[in-house]
């Protein structure tokens, strides 16, 4: 091996050494798992395919995926439509003002999701909190937010586009003064609308960071866990039971590992062929 | 040099202590957890061992323990848990010896050894008397009603006319004030929790008296009977509201007039809540009484592989008697757990003396100290808080939670 490769190598030794042991170990383990079920005192029973019969066959569990659906149905479109938007007006103001704007969308992602989420189960109390207090204002009824059986995800989806919406934006921000100011130019030249300059040139130019944006917020609303725990537990009634909380109370309020490991291979199974489609469908080639 | 180090150093560096680590979840409870420390100061001199006490957030506990307790590395010493989780679906504990054994079951309210035990052997040392849930009320808003918190209601029929006079709506008749203070948020083994006294009031159990069968108790007719009742409290008496928050907290805030609650309860509100006027009685019968019954019992119990175990037996060996017990206990406002102690002028004066001899004068209702207790919980709570969200009626509820259970019984 030449030199040039060696030092190759040698850079990317510990970030393959971190992914080793922080992703890929457990991972394996993971699938190991999903076919033992440890017994009291840690021996283990292997299961063959029969811990992911039982988890397959239990309607709790396709319910929290159907709640995992939804609820990254509410998010996701909403954040990435939304840090578009704002990246856009930001895009437009002058360094200053950017700046500061910037920084504020960005401040909620460097807040920890749990405090985030005790913010917000203050601001959606019932009772005491601000926005019912707003809405009595201008004289609509309080709602019960967190505590509805109907407005529990929806609810749950505004704290995940509060969160995520700065960190979106600065890639979308980042992205669109990489693009050229010539192609704008060119664009007016040839009598392109604001509208159709955004739509010819503008996304297709950002076509790249929209798939990657798509790709991340899915697998941060697939694997929403924080927010939930900190809020409802999965209530009311189980309305918002994710599949993380789901695998959390599996694997440690009941003890039963084999049945988390294989929700955790599920979960990791379904990111990867919705990243790999998204990618190979969503992904299109542009040409400067 | 040399000279005036000798000078300068002091006659003898003190000896550092050594640690044994104790682990709880009871953040609620800081004063009760902090007695730990300072009762190790007192015990390092005998032994050169001194305890460190680390609280572990009660939300998601399980989770660090586990991952302490199986990894061994970073695992405490002692902890405050469950015996039949811990000792029983897990193997992590060390037996009692027998002499400790002997102190605490002739000490111990006869009710209680139930707790620290898991099929025959003894593990646990019970932290907690009166863990089960009395009727805390609010004189004020008693009398406001025109009731008289003198005579506080006996019956569920009682009790419910008089949450009735409690509550009080708004002008589109939705609760501003509750006669109840219903948990109805959270985790459902919480919500279990609370509605049990409600089943074994109506006579109901959640399992066969060997704790192997669900279907027939869980969805039994007693127990529609008392979810009906349960869930109509929320859905058509409406004394008790979805909407409002915490029931302790709502309590606290004088909007609701009843609130069932174990003996900690008293120290939180003195500490927290401090101008509620309030007094403490028995649950209400209906078939039955509800009794001194709760699901998840407190216990200080040993790791099994921490190397200090033998010490970890002497410092609790250094703590069980009476005298000891009083003081941790009446630090934090809870009730003691020797029995001696439960005649003591601290326990005399609490607003909870009279009622906590009549709940332990009531039989003792059914306990489902399961290993997968809280498996099985979950199972039913799901039923009860679906029941009160109107996501079900309470028959099919109960009979999907109890093919459930059965099924989590036999896996």
């Amino acid at each position: 091996m030449d030199r040039q490769r060696r030092a190759g190598f040698l850079f990317v030794l510990p970030a393959v050494a971190y992914f080793a042991c922080v992703y890929f170990i457990p991972l394996v383990e993971s699938l190991i798992g999903s076919f033992y079920r440890t017994l009291p005192g840690g021996a283990s029973r292997f299961m063959g395919f029969g811990l992911y019969e039982r988890v397959f066959t239990d309607p709790v569990f396709w319910n929290s995926v159907k709640t995992t659906i939804k609820l990254l149905a509410l998010s996701v479109p909403s954040t990435v439509v939304l840090a578009l938007a704002v990246a856009l007006g930001l895009d437009r103001l002058t360094l200053r003002w950017r700046s500061l704007w910037a920084a504020m969308y960005f401040v909620p992602f460097a807040v920890s999701l749990v405090a985030a989420a005790l913010i917000w189960q203050w601001l959606y109390e019932p009772v005491y909190g601000v926005l019912n207090h707003a809405l009595a204002l201008v004289g609509l009824p309080p709602q019960k937010w967190l505590q509805s059986l109907n407005q529990v995800l929806p609810s749950l989806a505004a704290v995940n586009v509060w969160v995520r919406l700065g960190f979106d934006t600065m890639i979308f921000l980042a992205a669109l003064q990489a693009i050229p100011g010539e192609y704008y130019e060119a664009a007016a030249m040839d009598g392109a609308s604001a509208r159709q300059q955004l739509w010819h040139v503008t996304l297709p130019l950002l076509n790249p960071q929209v798939v990657m944006v798509c790709i991340l917020e899915l697998i941060f609303n697939f694997k929403i866990f924080d927010q939930v725990y900190a809020t409802t537990q999965g209530g009311p009634a189980g309305a918002s039971q994710t599949i993380i909380p789901l695998l959390y109370d599996t694997a440690f309020k009941y003890f039963r590992l084999g049945e988390a490991s294989v929700m955790a291979v599920f979960v990791f199974g379904v990111l990867l062929v919705v990243t790999l489609l998204q990618w190979r469908i969503f992904r299109r080639p542009v040409d400067y | 040099m040399a000279g005036l180090l000798a000078v300068t150093a002091p006659d003898r560096a003190p000896a550092q202590a050594k640690k044994i680590v104790y682990w709880t979840h009871w953040e609620q409870n800081p004063e009760f957890n902090k007695w730990y420390e300072t009762k190790g100061k007192e015990f390092a001199k005998k032994s050169g061992y001194e305890v460190e006490v680390v609280t572990i957030p009660y939300q998601g506990y399980e989770a660090k323990y586990l991952a302490a307790l199986v990894g061994k590395s970073g695992a405490p010493d002692f902890f405050n848990g469950i015996v039949h989780q811990w000792c029983g679906q897990y193997d992590f504990c060390d037996k009692m010896p027998a002499d400790l054994e002997k102190t605490w079951s002739e000490n111990l309210p006869k009710y209680m050894l139930p707790v620290g035990q898991f099929k025959g052997a003894t593990y646990g040392i019970p932290i907690e008397h009166g863990n089960f849930q009395q009727m805390y009320i609010d004189v004020e808003l008693f009398k406001k009603a025109g009731l008289n918190p003198d005579k506080p209601p006996k019956t569920l029929d009682e009790w419910l006319a008089a949450m009735k006079k409690l509550s009080v709506y708004d002008a589109k008749g939705e609760p501003t004030q509750v006669g109840f203070a219903l948990r109805h948020k959270g985790h459902p083994v919480g919500i279990t929790d609370k509605f049990l006294p409600f089943a074994h009031a109506f006579g109901a159990r959640m399992l066969s008296p060997g704790l192997d069968r669900a279907t027939g108790f869980a969805n039994g007719p007693e127990m529609v009977a008392a979810l009906h009742f349960y869930g109509d409290l929320v859905t058509k008496d409406k004394v008790a509201s979805l909407a409002f928050g915490n029931p302790e907290e709502t309590f606290g805030q004088k909007r609701a007039g009843v609130i069932f609650r174990e003996s900690w309860y008293f120290g939180w509100l003195k500490k927290n809540a401090p101008d509620v006027a309030f007094k403490v009685y028995a649950l209400p019968c209906a078939k039955a009484c509800p009794g001194a019954g709760n699901l998840f019992p407190w216990s200080n119990l040993v790791y099994k592989n921490s190397p200090h175990k033998q010490v970890v037996w002497d410092f609790l060996r250094f703590i069980s008697n009476a005298k000891d017990d009083l003081e941790q206990h009446q630090l934090q406002g809870i009730l003691p757990v020797w029995t001696v102690n439960l005649e003591t002028p601290y326990v005399k004066g609490r607003p909870d003396y009279a009622s906590t001899r009549e709940m332990l004068a009531q039989p003792v209702p059914p306990n489902y100290y399961h290993p997968k207790s809280n498996e099985l919980a979950t199972a039913f709570g799901e039923a009860v808080v679906g029941v009160l969200y109107g996501k079900g009626q309470p028959k099919p509820s109960l009979d999907e939670a109890a093919a459930r259970m059965d099924r989590i019984l036999k896996d």
